[in-house]
């Protein structure tokens, strides 16, 4: 029995993959409150991820030199700019650390969610095949 | 590399950043009235922190490193104190360009952004633990 076949299973995984990409973003986000000219980021929609028949690639990588701009992203999720941020510094930077916070919070909590998600329909699953709780 | 650990390295390094930056303000502060000890010569001048962003070839993920630390370039202002010993022939004095209100505002700012950083790595790690407590 493959769980990743199954829907339920594998929106759980997705999700949790998403939204570990949208908090790695984030805390780049923060660790460059103070960067002059840095510009805050966020990663394409959940819908969109979940949507993609054919996940988008970046550059190709022939080469163990080449830079690998999507290696952390996983496949279907895009790094944008981010055109939400409350207000600009005049060094140039964009990031607000409360709106950041607000988001990482965001995250941490619908991260919880999927992972008892998974969890619980892996106790779904004990259930029937095993008729014990 | 997992993209939970990299948030970790991420916040990691911002602390690093904001520590290496408090650090400056600290050297700031207890060199505020250092002065010269020859007649005409320099004081203490400021030193300021300015951080880039860094981005790891392995991973693609982006911390944020100390660019530079430079000096700050502004005049002395003159004290008259003619029995200094770095007092030049009319007795006055070139104290040092550090602005201790300004270096307060700096330290608390660092030590916020400090706190956010830390939160965040916080948060990775509970994240990273529950995925794993999906293994029990």
């Amino acid at each position: 029995m493959k769980l990743s076949g199954m829907s339920f299973f594998q929106l759980a995984s997705q999700r949790m993959s998403w939204l570990g990409a949208r908090q790695a973003v984030i805390s780049e986000n923060i660790a460059n409150a103070d960067t002059p000219n840095y510009r805050a980021k966020e990663i394409s929609s959940f819908d969109r991820m979940v949507q993609a028949r054919t996940p988008t690639q970046g550059l190709a990588v022939t080469d163990a030199q080449h830079i690998q701009t999507t290696a952390s992203a996983p496949a279907g999720v895009r790094v944008e700019a981010d055109d939400s941020a409350w207000e600009s510094a005049l060094d140039g930077n964009n990031v607000v650390l409360e709106q950041q916070t607000i988001k990482s919070a965001e995250v941490a909590g619908s991260y919880r969610l999927a992972a008892e998600l998974y969890r619980k329909g892996h106790e779904l699953l004990t259930v029937a095949v095993t008729g014990i709780r | 590399m997992d993209i939970l650990k990299s948030i970790l390295t991420v916040a990691a390094s911002g602390m690093q950043a904001q520590g290496e930056r408090l650090k400056v303000v600290s050297e700031n502060v207890a060199n505020a009235n250092s002065t010269g000890s020859a007649p005409g010569e320099d004081p203490y001048r400021r030193k300021i922190v300015s951080f880039e962003e860094m981005i790891d070839r392995e991973t693609g993920t982006s911390g944020v490193a100390v660019a530079e630390v430079s000096r700050d370039e502004s005049s002395f202002e003159l004290r008259y104190d003619p029995s200094h010993p770095a007092a030049d022939t009319d007795g006055f004095v070139k104290v040092s360009n550090v602005n201790t209100i300004i270096e307060m505002a700096n330290m608390r700012e660092a030590s916020r952004s400090y706190q956010a950083n830390l939160n965040m790595f916080e948060t990775g790690r509970s994240m990273r633990s529950q995925l794993l407590d999906l293994l029990k």
